[in-house]
């Protein structure tokens, strides 16, 4: 058990705050800061009722369960009011599949961060980054344009590096296809549900300036898949 | 978010995409108007499931690749809630 910094008095309000990149940072309870303290408590009491129950049982899933369905009421509010949401959009574009699934190219996109050992964006010209250096830089990212991996799918498992300031990375790094899916695509191509993977798949991080992926980056980005020939894209957001 | 506005790009170009949002985020791509979404009842940052649950990641890649092949312009929250491993 760590000193608390120095004893110092801390409200309940800095006391959440702190869980999203501040003293006590862990990007899986960041949304601890868009709680009401009352709300906070709330938490903590359905937390440690869990965390008795479990000693007796040993079923976690209750722990995590607490902890998710508080993820969900946290981030139902972090946009604000939906009418003031400056991304929101009453049309929708739809484009159809022209020839059936299983004769089609589907291509994978990510915001999960990965890339390619040999062939790391290099943020902000930082070589070798670390995650612990990309979470303090979480700002820096959020006012930068993105930049896009490429990854070859048959890229092997252990030359798969992730990195993203923005979600906790250790399952994608533990696991890539819990957000970069190459080997069930592979898979379903084979077994012909799908027509072919796209050779290449893709990667960024999420954390990012929305302007100008709204307006230069995404446009660029969907030209590049129209470049690969590619029928259908997979989108998985992290 | 920023999923969102390179699926609506990609889609404005004439190619049908959809994403898989985990329940965080199942608001987001209503309100940004993408054409196909798939939600898990996983939590941030395990949007297909768990590491090593590849029969729950594979299911929700079927999921998603089924509306594609449908046409449908929906968005399906998944009912499957979350686990650690295959039961």
């Amino acid at each position: 058990m760590e000193d608390s910094a120095a004893d110092v008095a801390e409200s309940i309000e800095e006391l959440r705050r702190s869980f999203s990149y501040g003293s006590r940072s862990n990007l899986n309870f960041k949304y601890l800061k868009d709680l009401t303290d009352g709300e906070f408590g709330d938490f903590l009491e359905e937390l440690l009722a869990a965390i008795a129950a479990t000693t007796d049982d040993g079923d976690a899933a209750r722990v995590t369960d607490v902890a998710y369905r508080w993820q969900v009421h946290g981030y139902a509010g972090h946009l604000g009011d939906p009418a003031d949401f400056p991304h929101r959009h009453d049309d929708k574009p739809i484009a159809l599949l022209g020839k059936p699934l299983s004769e089609s190219r589907v291509a994978l996109l990510t915001s999960s961060g990965h890339f390619v050992e040999g062939d790391d964006p290099e943020p902000f010209g930082v070589v070798g980054m670390t995650q612990a250096e990309a979470e303090a830089r979480i700002m820096d990212f959020i006012r930068d344009a993105p930049t896009l991996s490429a990854i070859p799918i048959d890229t092997p498992a252990e030359r798969l590096r992730v990195r993203h300031g923005g979600y906790p990375i250790a399952s994608a790094a533990r696991d890539h296809q819990v957000a970069l899916p190459l080997g069930h695509l592979r898979a379903l191509a084979d077994e012909g549900t799908i027509g072919e993977v796209a050779p290449v798949a893709y990667s960024f991080v999420g954390a990012t300036s929305q302007a100008r992926l709204r307006k230069e980056v995404a446009p660029a980005w969907a030209e590049r898949l129209r470049h690969d020939d590619v029928d259908a894209v997979l989108l998985v957001p992290v | 978010m920023s999923v969102g506005h390179v699926q609506r790009a990609i889609e404005s170009i004439g190619i049908p995409t959809v994403g898989v949002y985990v329940r965080s985020f199942g608001h987001i791509p209503g309100l940004m108007g993408v054409a196909r979404a798939i939600v898990t009842k996983h939590p941030m940052g395990r949007p297909l499931g768990a590491p090593g649950d590849h029969e729950r990641q594979r299911h929700v890649v079927e999921q998603a690749l089924a509306l594609l092949a449908r046409g449908e312009q929906t968005i399906t929250e998944l009912p499957e809630a979350w686990r650690t491993r295959p039961s």
